[in-house]
């Protein structure tokens, strides 16, 4: 069964818009309850405190979610690493992505985002598990030239001859789509930065599906891309997750810390 | 599993306990998950950090103006019996991975009584050796003045107890407002001290081994090698060594602990002790006991302007202020999570613990943590103050030795730490004689000041905790 992890900082008064909770029906889902320490403070100290006040809210949120359809539990994390927490969790369930809140209404049309160097296989299979036999149009979008992650000059050259084969990618994951049974159209955008482009076609749409990439230079400095996108598009972003980093997850309990 | 925690203390409170389970990344408990997040690297700024800036910057006038060249002697002296005490300490540790230290492994070996005594004044020598870097810290910011042409008229002791006073309050206010990230900050100025007195070492030992020379003030004052002298300056240094324990207290947020653990305390216990004998044996060969003396707690500046000029003295001016400064706030940090160790456990009224809700800082702890450290700082007296917290300290590192030993004759079901100390009783045995045989050779004032701060602490356990029972509850 599918699996997405909404971690949510329940201490901070953060919620899951309904138009997300409804959009997750379809799958299973983990709360993350989290709350983020600063590190003078012991996270059992927070514990003793707050665990009572955040297990209840984690319980009517996941009530929430089985009323939308899938079967949904719960996690409580004191942390000084939010990052950290996300991964770990979302390696020990065995999520297939996890979910970055945003408010939005009903869902009737996902963009999904192909650029760059992603398993486009795994997306779209989560893709079409996500829809299930709803009525929600999906928009696959893709920055041609994007394809090579991480590669400032790379991109620069490539963009300024858009190749056939981004068109082709595209096309093809649209039919894969359509023969599944949902609806699908493709955006194609040429020029400028991918970021940019893919919030300015993010207008229209409920929410973001997205591919997670390798941790960059950039992703240190402004952040996980995840994370920058919904602050950009003002909605909830799901982050399908590499089947490298579920590998990772598991391997670094045997692995030497650090 | 094991026997449960028991008894209420005076306000009706029992102490906090359930099942855990402990895992490399995270503690789980019922109803929650506790992220472990700090990886070797922060283990060693930890223990470092704390360390260094107390030993490096303000003992070589002191101990060097006392016995010369044999100084360095008393460090090595003091660097075995931190590494004597470490290694039990890390074996303690990787089984009882929690938050508190020093205080947890003594009150779940030995009993509620030897706990309270060792909680209580693990947050009071946590306050006198804070107090003592805030002083050091004060004669460094007057000397970094003075670099820079600002000339004092007043006392210049009331003037250092003033800067330490105001370093207090803002390390306090800072610790309880600031949530940005305090540790990367220490991990990054750690590093820049490593690397400046690396260079600073290298350049000392070309002199000392005569490839570069340098001018070097004349003295008549002969080396002290003797035993005794050696070992009296040895007790008044261990506060130099008071860091490696504070690595235990945040045990409870280490990642991997059953690796990490032993090897931050061992490796900073090792690598300062390193870094301590050499500055010393640079030290005492520039100048001579004489000179030292009469240089004081910042004769580090002169020898660093001995052997390279204006820029050596504003290297150790600025080290020394970043020294003192990250053992200050490290200490602060340790001393909060003390007082959460012994509130948890019903010792000390459960308020103590309690966090802000708007900075999400335990701001009852580090209140209590700044407020006696500001007023032991007005003292000024830097001798004192280094001497009851290494006597504090040291009245701990022992029993927790003692605690080894004990907790390994009984076997409970609970104990299967990841790092085992070799040799059988060997070494916690020899950790707790040398932990109490140096308490002989301190000060007699410091002795006394020590031994009422214990006969307030036991007090206090029979009014307040008597019925809480400790002992084998994990």
């Amino acid at each position: 069964m599918t699996r997405v992890l909404v971690p949510v900082a329940v201490l901070e008064r953060e919620s899951v818009s309904p138009g997300l909770i409804s959009l997750l029906g379809t799958v299973d889902v983990t709360l993350l309850g989290y709350h983020v320490l600063p590190e003078q403070t012991p996270p059992d100290q927070a514990r003793l405190q707050f665990e009572e006040r955040a297990t209840a809210a984690l319980e009517d949120l996941s009530q929430e979610f089985r009323a939308a359809g899938g079967d949904a539990d719960h996690r409580l994390v004191f942390t000084h690493d939010r990052e950290q927490t996300i991964q770990r969790v979302a390696g020990e369930v065995g999520a297939d992505a996890f979910a970055v809140s945003g408010p939005t209404g009903d869902v009737d049309r996902l963009l999904v985002s192909l650029s760059g160097d992603v398993d486009v296989d795994r997306v779209l299979s989560f893709v079409e598990r996500l829809v299930g036999d709803r009525d929600i149009g999906v928009t696959l979008f893709l920055a041609a030239g994007a394809g090579t992650p991480d590669d400032a000059a790379a991109d620069e050259s490539e963009r300024t001859a858009p190749d056939d084969a981004d068109g082709a990618r595209l096309e093809a994951a649209a039919d894969r789509l359509r023969e599944a049974g949902v609806e699908a159209t493709t955006e194609l955008a040429e020029g400028g930065s991918p970021f940019d482009a893919l919030i300015d076609a993010a207008a229209g749409h409920d929410a973001i599906v997205m591919a997670e990439r390798a941790p960059s230079f950039r992703s240190l400095v402004f952040g996980d891309e995840g994370e920058r996108v919904a602050a950009a598009s003002v909605g909830p972003v799901i982050v399908v997750r590499d089947a490298e980093s579920d590998a990772s997850a598991a391997g670094t309990s045997s692995e030497p810390g650090e | 599993m094991t026997d449960e925690p028991s008894g209420r203390n005076l306000d009706g409170d029992a102490p906090v306990a359930e099942a855990v389970v402990e895992t490399d990344e995270a503690t789980i408990t019922e109803d929650a998950e506790l992220e472990r997040t700090i990886g070797l690297t922060g283990g060693l700024a930890i223990g470092i950090g704390t360390m260094i800036g107390a030993g490096i910057f303000v003992f070589p006038g002191l101990a060097g103006g006392e016995i010369g060249a044999a100084a360095s002697a008393s460090f090595a002296v003091g660097g075995l019996i931190a590494l004597l005490v470490a290694l039990p300490t890390s074996e303690l540790a990787t089984a009882m991975p929690r938050s508190g230290g020093g205080y947890y492994f003594i009150s779940r070996g030995l009993g509620t009584l030897a706990g309270t005594v060792i909680g209580l004044s693990l947050w009071l020598g946590l306050v006198f050796a804070t107090a003592f870097y805030l002083v050091g810290l004060g004669y460094y910011a007057l000397d970094a003045l003075a670099q820079v042409g600002v000339t004092i008229g007043v006392g210049t002791d009331a003037l250092v107890s003033g800067i330490a006073v105001v370093a207090g309050v803002a390390f306090t206010v800072l610790n309880v407002t600031g949530t940005e990230n305090a540790a990367k900050l220490q991990n990054a100025i750690v590093a820049l001290l490593l690397s400046m007195l690396v260079a600073f070492l290298g350049y000392g030992l070309l002199e000392a081994f005569g490839f570069v020379a340098v001018d070097t003030p004349p003295g008549e004052a002969v080396d002290v090698w003797e035993a005794v002298p050696i070992l009296s300056v040895a007790a008044l240094v261990f506060t130099s060594y008071l860091g490696f324990a504070q690595v235990a207290t945040v045990a409870g947020e280490m990642k991997n602990p059953g690796r990490n653990l032993p090897l931050a305390m061992v490796g900073s216990v090792l690598i300062v002790t390193v870094l301590y004998v050499l500055t010393i044996f640079i030290a005492t060969n520039v100048f001579t006991r004489d000179a030292l003396l009469a240089a004081g707690e910042t004769a580090m500046v002169e020898v660093g302007r001995a052997l390279l000029g204006p820029a050596g003295a504003l290297v150790i001016i600025v080290g020394g202020l970043l020294a003192t400064m990250s053992s200050a706030n490290a200490s602060i940090l340790s001393t909060s999570r003390a007082i959460y160790g012994v509130s948890k456990d019903a010792l000390l009224p459960r308020w103590a613990s309690r966090i802000n809700l708007r900075y999400g800082t335990p701001h009852v702890a580090l209140g209590m943590a700044g407020g006696p450290v500001i007023v032991l700082a007005a003292t000024g007296q830097v001798q004192l103050l280094a001497e009851v917290a290494s006597f504090l300290h040291l009245i701990m590192y022992g029993l927790m030795c003692v605690a080894l030993v004990a907790i390994r004759r009984d076997r409970p079901e609970w104990y299967d730490p990841d790092f085992v100390v070799p040799g059988g009783p060997v070494v916690p045995v020899l950790g707790a004689l040398a932990s109490f045989g140096l308490i002989a050779f301190m000060d007699r004032l410091s002795i006394a000041v020590g031994v009422v701060v214990i006969a307030v602490t036991a007090g206090w356990y029979f009014y307040y905790a008597r019925d809480v029972s400790l002992k084998g509850a994990l």
